[in-house]
């Protein structure tokens, strides 16, 4: 500004000679001018610094008091009371890695909409000392385990269903007493450990754990999901006493914490561990159209009776992520029905799939209010967040004007963009997309304060109110969230979105059937536009509900799930039961649409049944889970304890109260040998961030010390600058 | 007019230097015009690329001090609210932060007021509580950072010994005493780990204190137990 001004004198006024200070000086010593000098540069210093910090003040307060971002977005503040303590713990360091490592090698046979798998784990021990493993370590959400083997050199010893505490005790006597044993608990219905005692030094121990599910499909085709590790949990609540393997305290809220938690490999640090090896025979029993691994490059080659063969293009994969398995029939050979029978004694176990009808006509609608619940906790940073991000803005904006809705993002908080739901006109929605990117993925996942928020109990009659919850599902208290669902849920429905490349599944399906909703997977970017344009295809399909299944008479069928959840489109109906004899029709009934209900029905005669392997072993899965799920409508856990543990125990089933275990009869660890015992440390799921997962030291230092020395240093350039370049003329006038 | 040779005269001279120098420029400027009129027209342009940079710097220097202090103003009064009991209470409307506790040091009349989450954008106001451990007061290990040349530059002086009290609703009070201080690398989370629900705090600042620069690997750490 200085110079802008002079420079305009000097073409305006070039005349003007007279300057009171000149000839000032001119009778000046030259003491007395150099003392000027430096009062003329400090001066300048002065007055820059004055602006400076005049400037800084100004901005500060204007900063403070008007918009640094132009935020139309009211924050609503959280429930009063809910100050979270949650705990993201560490172990103290120096605790040693060196544990057995795990390969795992995994056999899948799929044949119609169930599968079977033979997972074997080999531990084997690095190490000059004797050795315990346990591995944490995932399954699908509905497997049934039902067999273990231990395998010892070509020796196979074939595990024991019992009682949860009596395993643990044999399992404890065979480890104190230098016995080969293994035991397999379950953590979560999609979460088991195995522990393995005593694997001789530089030796190994081979378990075999067998499981059987039935398939997930729809009326897009079938999926096969082989989950390969346990991303790190949240542990929400105050530490309790008791400490296990885990990094993880106990706490009131997840009292079984140590176990769920095991150690997680840096991945700056660690290359990749526990190698997976997958094959799967695919027998679909109908010609395919085409067969896709998501996540995974796979190698297929088709067998003899029209199946397939896949197996893993790499050979061996890090277990860091999710493998899926997708295969879509041809068109015309789409099932609609299938009945599957096993005969065990005098009982039939049936598996029971009909998919009914799409619905041709678009059927009158009502206007929706949906809440779309966006996790924003460390696990979600890194290319999960990228994804929700992705689905949730492209789901606001496909919302319709006559529709409403609202956005909550959670951490170790929770806020709503909106105090209320908003209707979706372009504003509001512009505004969603941009509050929505503008998100970071950090802190706990105090996912109860979400759904405090997003769930109010209510009725909404004359419209539908849907919950879309965008989550990794990766906390540690699931069962206290599906009890909040159900009792807050109202007339509401809850969608989960499972996101990212090791989602809870349990969680996922838990949620979404305690919301009477639905869930999908998203595990990459590129699959969002698909997977939410199907998403909404059923939330704006009217559902089917209050289906009926009416066994002939006779049959004394004891079906489970007790009660068939409403469906939305394009999703099956699944259910096994229990029958004395197989004679007769089966009866299904239901209601769809939202504006005026329509009955829909279908028959279908028993004896066309087709026998399947392993149907009672489902069924068994299938009442546990529905005796387990009791337990949140108040059932008394003795009681459902009592009536899991009878079933568990005739179908050999592993469940919250029973585990399975071999025991090798002959000790073989030398008395005076001690036992060295650790947690399989696990990886990190592929795309998550360590540092926002378990913290980081926080950055406790800016640059202003910087910025005002450096400032300094220019302004007392800029005032040496001026100053000579004044003082020069002046020299060259006197002289 | 008169000539500038006394003491007394002095500040008179650094006020009046200032037009001084802006009316001597017309008369330089025709002197100019038959020497090297180029070289001194960059001499100005530098001058004043010097004097802009200089400002900016100085001003986002001073920016970071004031809004540190400002803000601290601010969320006192957040603060005041919270403890008659408004949940989460925004110092300012748009604020994506709030007051969770008051930590000071009665010795040395230290008071700080901290802020829900460690993330730059909080703790360039004040210091931040770290997300998913427990709150100040609360049993476990509660672990806040904040920046050593703002809100925990008095962490250099707090020795053994020394109380640390802190507040964290209108009834709950809890002491502690500084255990020890250490320098560890950013990547050593070990001082955030939990041990069992004893309460503990941990107050964490960038090391060296004297650094110009941000973005060091080294963290100051000084842990706390309660009495």
């Amino acid at each position: 500004m200085n110079t802008a001004l002079r420079h305009s004198r000097e073409r305006g006024n070039p005349g003007i000679k007279s300057n009171p200070w000149i000839p000032a000086s001119a009778g000046m010593t030259s003491q007395a001018r150099s003392r000027l000098v430096v009062v003329d540069i400090i001066a300048y210093v002065v007055l820059a610094f004055s602006i400076g910090l005049a400037t800084a003040v100004s901005l500060a307060g204007v900063v403070l008091l008007l918009a640094q971002e132009a935020q139309a977005a009211e924050f609503v503040p959280m429930q009063p009371a809910q100050a979270q303590q949650g705990t993201l713990l560490l172990k103290a360091k120096g605790e040693t890695l060196a544990v057995p490592a795990v390969a795992t090698d995994a056999e899948i046979r799929v044949s119609g909409i169930v599968a079977r798998a033979v997972v074997k784990q080999t531990y084997r021990n690095p190490y000059d000392a004797w050795f315990e493993g346990i591995y944490v370590f995932p399954l699908p959400e509905n497997a049934a385990v039902d067999h273990l083997r231990m395998k010892i050199g070509e020796r196979v010893i074939e595990g024991d269903i019992k009682e949860r505490q009596a395993a643990r005790a044999q399992y404890e006597q065979a480890k104190s007493s230098g016995q080969r044993a293994a035991l397999v608990e379950q953590e979560r219905p999609n979460m088991f450990t195995t522990s393995v005692a005593n694997i001789p030094p530089h030796g190994e121990i081979t378990v075999e754990i067998e499981y059987q599910q039935t398939l997930r499909f729809d009326a897009q085709g079938y999926s096969l999901r082989f989950p390969m590790v346990v991303g790190p949990r949240y542990i929400p609540g105050t530490p309790t006493e008791g400490r296990g393997h885990g990094w993880a305290p106990n706490t009131d809220q997840v009292p079984d914490a140590a176990h769920i938690t095991p150690p997680v490999l840096h991945p700056d640090q660690h290359a990749p561990s526990n190698p997976v090896r997958l094959k799967v025979v695919l027998d679909a029993g109908v010609p395919l159209a085409r067969v896709d691994s998501t996540y995974h490059p796979i190698t297929q080659r088709e067998t003899e009776g029209g199946g397939r063969i896949v197996e893993l293009a790499a050979g061996e994969v890090p277990a860091n992520k999710d493998f899926e398995l997708k295969w879509t029939p041809v068109a015309s050979h789409a099932p609609s029905a299938a009945l599957f029978t096993e005969q065990s004694g005098d009982k039939h176990y049936a598996l029971l799939m009909v998919m009914p009808p799409a619905k041709e006509v678009a059927a009158a609608r009502l206007p929706r209010e949906v809440i779309f619940v966006i996790d924003t906790s460390g696990s979600m940073s890194g290319s999960s967040i990228a994804q929700a991000k992705e689905a949730l803005a492209l789901a606001v904006s496909r919302l319709d004007e006559r529709d409403s809705f609202n956005v909550i993002e959670f951490n170790s908080y929770a806020k709503a963009l909106y105090p209320d739901a908003r209707p979706a006109s372009v504003a509001h929605r512009n505004n969603a997309v941009s509050w929505v990117r503008r998100l970071q993925a950090q802190g706990g996942t105090e996912m109860a304060l979400a759904l405090n928020l997003a769930l109010n109990g209510r009725e909404n009659p004359g419209r539908v109110r849907q919950v879309i919850f965008l989550t990794d599902g990766a906390v540690g208290n699931e069962d206290g969230l599906f009890k909040l669902i159900q009792d807050k849920l109202g007339d509401s429905r809850l969608f989960t979105v499972g996101i990212g490349s090791a989602p809870n599944s349990h969680f996922m399906m838990k949620a979404a059937q305690s919301g009477r909703g639905t869930f999908i997977y998203i595990g990459k970017i590129e699959e969002v536009k698909e997977k939410m344009g199907a998403l909404f295809t059923k939330l704006e399909s009217p559902v089917l509900k209050g289906i009926e299944i009416a066994w002939p008479d006779g049959s004394h069928a004891e079906t489970w799930p007790q009660r068939v959840p409403d469906l939305y489109l394009g999703e099956p109906i699944v259910v096994s039961a229990a029958l004395d004899k197989l004679e007769g029709d089966l009866r299904i009934t239901g209601l769809r649409g939202e504006v005026h209900e329509r009955p829909w029905q279908a028959t279908l005669p028993l004896d066309e049944a087709r026998t399947g392997r392993g149907m009672g072993v489902l069924w068994a899965r299938a009442k546990i889970a529905s005796l387990v799920d009791s337990l949140r409508d108040g059932a008394k856990e003795d009681e459902v304890r009592e009536a899991v543990v009878n079933v568990a125990l005739v179908h050999h089933l592993v469940s919250k109260y029973t585990s399975l275990i071999a025991v090798d009869k002959t000790p073989v660890r030398p008395v005076d040998a001690t036992l060295k015992s650790g947690a399989v440390p696990t990886n990190l799921p592929e795309g998550w961030e360590f540092e926002k997962v378990f913290g980081e030291l926080p950055q406790g230092a800016t640059d202003s010390r910087w910025n005002l020395l450096v400032g300094f240093l220019a302004l007392l350039l800029a005032g040496g600058l001026f100053r000579t370049s004044r003082r020069t003329p002046i020299a060259f006038g006197r002289g | 007019m008169k000539t500038l040779t006394s003491r007394e005269d002095w500040p008179l001279g650094v006020e009046c230097a200032w037009p001084a120098t802006m009316h001597a420029a017309p008369a330089q400027a025709i002197v100019r015009d038959r020497t090297d009129p180029l070289a001194h027209r960059w001499q100005l342009w530098l001058a004043s690329i010097a004097l802009a940079f200089g400002v900016w710097q100085f001003g986002q220097g001073s920016y970071i001090q004031a809004k540190a202090w400002l803000a601290q103003v601010l969320i006192k009064q957040a603060w005041a609210r919270t403890l008659d009991g408004k949940a989460q209470a925004r110092p300012w409307p748009w604020a994506d932060t709030w007051p969770v506790a008051r930590i000071t040091v009665p010795d040395r009349g230290i008071v700080r007021y901290v802020l829900a989450g460690a993330n730059g954008r909080s703790i360039a106001f004040g210091p931040g509580h770290v997300f998913g451990t427990p709150l100040p007061g609360d049993a476990g290990n509660s672990v806040i950072g904040a920046h050593r040349d703002t809100h925990f530059a008095f962490l250099r002086e707090l020795h053994p010994g020394e109380e640390i009290v802190v507040q964290k609703s209108a009834a709950t009070i809890r002491r502690y005493r500084v255990e020890d201080s250490e320098i560890v690398d950013k990547r050593e989370t070990r001082v955030m780990a939990q041990h069992g629900g004893e309460p503990r705090l941990t107050l964490i600042t960038c090391y060296p204190f004297d650094a110009l620069r941000a973005g060091g690997p080294l963290r100051y750490v000084v842990s706390a137990k309660a009495i």
